[in-house]
Formats: C-alpha cells, sequence, structure tokens
C-alpha cells in the first residue's frame, strides 16, 4: 500500500490520515449528453493494474482534496497535488 | 445550582478542580481560552495572512491553506472575535470556536516520545520548530497540533473527543509518569 503521501500543504502523512475518493480522470459529461454517457460517469470504472490518477481527501489533516497519481502495483506514488490546483489547470 | 451545560468544562469527570503535583512532564489544560477559526475568502488568503500577521494578543494556527485558528489566554471569546472581525472586514469569516474546541497543553523532557505514540510526523525539534502548528491525526482523533515552546506542545480537539483524547494521552503518558492539571491561571 502506498503508505506515505506527500500532501502539498501539510508535508509527509501516513495514509490513515486519508479517504480515497475515487478515480480523478473522470471528466463530467455535457448536461444534454446520452444515457449511456452519464451511465458511464456515474457507475463504470477500471480497476487498473499500474499508473492510476485518485483523488485523495486529507480528512485528518487541511481536508484538501488532492490528485494522487500513483501506481496501484508497485505502490509508488508519483505526484500529489491540490485539486483545485489541478482543476484550475484542465480549464475547469 | 443550575448551570448551562456550556459552562462545564468536558473534563470536569477526569480532573480534580485543585491542582495536584505535577511530574516532570506534565499536561495543563486551560479552561478559558478563546479561539476563533478565521477563513480567508476566495482570493483573499494573501491579504488575510498579512492581516493575521500584525494582529497582536493572539497566537496563530495553520489549519489549511486560507484557515487558521486564532487563540487567545487573555483575550474574552467576544472580544478576539471583534478584533478578528473589525482587522479582516470583508476578506474572511470569523467564527467562535471557544465552546467548540479544548485546548491541552504538554510539556517536559519525554513530550515527544508521549506524543510519537500517537502522531504520524516528525516531531524532531529541528523539524517541526517552536512555531509550526498543523491538523494532525493523533491515535483515531484529528487534532490541530503546534509547538509553542522548548519541549511544549499545545492540542487543540473538538469539544466532544476531548475525554477520548485525554485518555489517549494519559495512557501515552502513563510510562513517564505523566501529570494532568486544570490551568492555575485559569
Ligand atoms: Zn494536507
Amino acid at each position: 500500500m502506498a503508505s506515505l503521501i506527500h500532501c502539498p500543504h501539510c508535508g509527509v502523512r501516513p495514509k490513515e490520515e486519508f479517504s480515497i475518493r475515487g478515480d480523478a480522470s473522470l471528466v463530467r459529461p455535457d448536461p444534454e449528453a446520452s444515457d449511456e454517457a452519464w451511465h458511464d460517469y456515474v457507475h463504470i470504472r477500471s480497476n487498473p493494474r499500474g499508473r492510476y490518477r485518485e483523488h485523495w481527501q486529507h480528512v485528518a489533516g487541511c481536508r484538501r482534496w488532492l490528485v494522487v497519481e500513483r501506481d496501484t502495483f508497485t505502490h509508488e506514488v508519483f505526484s500529489v497535488t491540490d485539486g483545485a490546483a489541478t482543476a484550475r489547470e484542465a480549464g475547469r | 445550582m443550575t448551570m448551562p451545560y456550556i459552562s462545564r468544562h468536558p473534563l470536569e469527570n477526569r480532573l480534580p478542580l485543585e491542582p495536584g503535583i505535577r511530574a516532570v512532564d506534565h499536561m495543563d489544560v486551560p479552561r478559558g481560552t478563546a479561539i476563533a477559526t478565521v477563513m480567508a475568502m476566495d482570493g483573499e488568503d494573501a491579504a488575510v495572512a498579512a492581516g493575521l500577521a500584525v494582529a497582536g494578543d493572539m497566537s496563530l494556527r495553520f489549519v489549511a491553506p486560507g484557515e487558521w485558528l486564532a487563540v487567545s489566554q487573555s483575550d474574552t471569546p467576544e472580544g478576539l472575535c471583534r478584533n478578528l472581525s473589525l482587522l479582516l472586514a470583508e476578506t474572511a469569516s470569523v467564527f467562535d470556536q471557544s465552546d467548540g474546541r479544548v485546548v491541552l497543553r504538554l510539556s517536559g523532557p519525554n513530550v515527544r516520545r508521549i506524543l510519537a505514540k500517537g502522531i504520524g510526523i516528525d516531531l524532531h525539534p529541528a523539524v517541526f520548530e517552536i512555531g509550526t502548528s498543523s491538523n494532525v491525526l493523533c491515535g483515531h482523533i484529528s487534532i490541530n497540533l503546534a509547538r509553542t515552546g522548548e519541549n511544549e506542545f499545545e492540542l487543540i480537539v473538538m469539544r466532544s473527543f476531548a475525554e477520548s483524547l485525554f485518555d489517549d494521552l494519559r495512557l501515552m503518558g502513563r510510562e513517564f509518569d505523566l501529570s494532568a492539571d486544570f490551568s492555575a491561571q485559569g
């Protein structure tokens, strides 16, 4: 398990301080998009072996939502960024 | 005599009202601490930080970007909130937390060894310097931890978790004979 997460606001913290909030790569479909597209967005998740972008909320620390990029197989953590910063970069 | 529930300190069932014998490692529980949360409005983080930097008579605890706890031993809860609201005007929201939070002050030569039993961050004096503060997990309870002196730390916890945290700290400090009392100065 990726047990130490480097929170950009709080520093290095054990994983027990976080709640995993799911896939961070999903993009919300247009409100008028098909039922199929919404069904996929709401319910369908891949379970990749390897590199994965996930929302981790630092519930016992700064309570911010973070985007953690990690490897689900090797447990290596590649990057941790604040969710708001990531959304700004993506222009959302 | 009838007393409003809120005027009871949550640790009154755990601590004698009169100070007892103090060991080298000690937990001091101040009764009357004014605490307020300060949350910066969107885009005002820097302005609020600058305003708080010149605010006297209070110490600041980092919670999150744009969010702090302001703590005062000398001011009243009303006074603290009034001063902060005047100082920060339209740049931040200020809320009184004095009845909602409890302060525990731990000091002594073994304080880091006691805290390390429940806290997963580096408390080395050169890393967690005097004046540093952060939200952190202690056991299963989220607290705000601040280093307030050479071997002194202040823990701020939500009122409803105070007894549980107090019991945990007692257990963590038992091998060092940690003593605990209400603060003499109130
Ligand atoms: Zn954090």
